[in-house]
């Protein structure tokens, strides 16, 4: 029963992330790649490296951001990594946010990139809690049913 | 099988290399690790694993040494453009003019006209965006005669 509850709040998550657009048809590949090639904790691994990924790189763009002199070359560089990690992944919401990030950096408008340096930080903490909401949620339903690892 | 080098043997031998099945060695070319998790999970899917080696190179002056070095000729390289050390435009350049001529298929983000015309030129046969996933691995196995 406990299982079953689990099972449905995680559905209903990964519904909510999807019609939000939180995330793409390649997080749906992920889990395919998941399912198809028998390796659990697959998408575990792509979420943490992207979330890890992600973490660094913002922290890095925001100190380029400080500089008195902006290197915006080094922060469109930065924000193209996390755009391709975000495609990777499947999050959609950080991909697009990126794109116009990029356009920003073209213009060298440090008041527009640190605009864009607040949405994108706040769109990837929103994934990031979501994505942890997730493997907790995984973690339980497997501890039910050791039979799914 | 005897050891003398009779004609009978001799015959025998043709037949059996056609057995042996050859193994097609794919070099990923790719700094990220993410972007190489996720390669790996694809090329499993699509097949990659079975009768093929994937070999990975984490920037582009690692690949044009594997590409030296190796025993025997990549049958694919998957080239990353931006990279630390040696970007991909100029791996696939310098791969090139060793007289290598194994199918360079670029995989990036930039997927700009200009970006695909870049890689083009530098020496690269095929571009592809990222990410990898099992479709796209298919079908350039597939044009290159791989599959």
């Amino acid at each position: 029963m406990a299982a079953a509850a689990l099972r449905e709040q995680l559905n209903a998550l990964l519904s909510s992330m999807f019609s939000q657009g939180l995330v793409d048809e390649q997080f749906q590949q992920l889990q395919m790649l998941q399912d198809e090639g028998g390796t659990p904790g697959f998408v575990a691994e792509v979420v943490t490296l992207f979330c890890d990924d992600a973490e660094r790189i913002i922290a890095e763009i925001a100190t380029l951001l400080e500089q008195p002199i902006v290197n915006f070359d080094k922060v469109d560089a930065y924000v193209h990594q996390l755009k391709g990690s975000s495609a990777s992944v499947g999050a959609q919401k950080v991909k697009f946010t990126c794109m116009q990030f990029r356009q920003l950096c073209q213009e060298k408008s440090r008041d527009g990139c640190l605009m864009a340096l607040a949405v994108v930080r706040n769109d990837f903490y929103d994934l990031r809690n979501k994505f942890q909401t997730m493997l907790q949620l995984e973690q339980q339903i497997l501890a039910y049913d050791p039979k799914q690892q | 099988m005897r050891q003398s080098g009779s004609a009978i043997e001799l015959k025998q031998l043709p037949r059996l290399s056609l057995m042996a099945r050859k193994m097609i060695r794919v070099l990923l070319v790719e700094d990220e690790k993410i972007h190489r998790v996720v390669a790996r999970a694809a090329a499993k899917a699509a097949g990659v694993n079975d009768d093929y080696v994937l070999d990975e190179a984490e920037n582009g002056a690692a690949a044009v040494q594997r590409v030296r070095e190796a025993a025997a000729p990549y049958d694919l390289i998957l080239m990353d453009k931006q990279m630390p050390v040696l970007d991909g435009h100029e791996a696939t350049r310098r791969i090139r003019a060793m007289g290598v001529t194994t199918p360079v298929v670029a995989v990036s983000s930039d997927v700009l006209p200009a970006d695909v015309e870049a890689f083009i030129s530098a020496g690269a046969d095929d571009f592809t965006p990222k990410p990898l996933s099992k479709e796209k691995l298919g079908n350039i196995l597939a044009k290159f005669g791989l599959a």
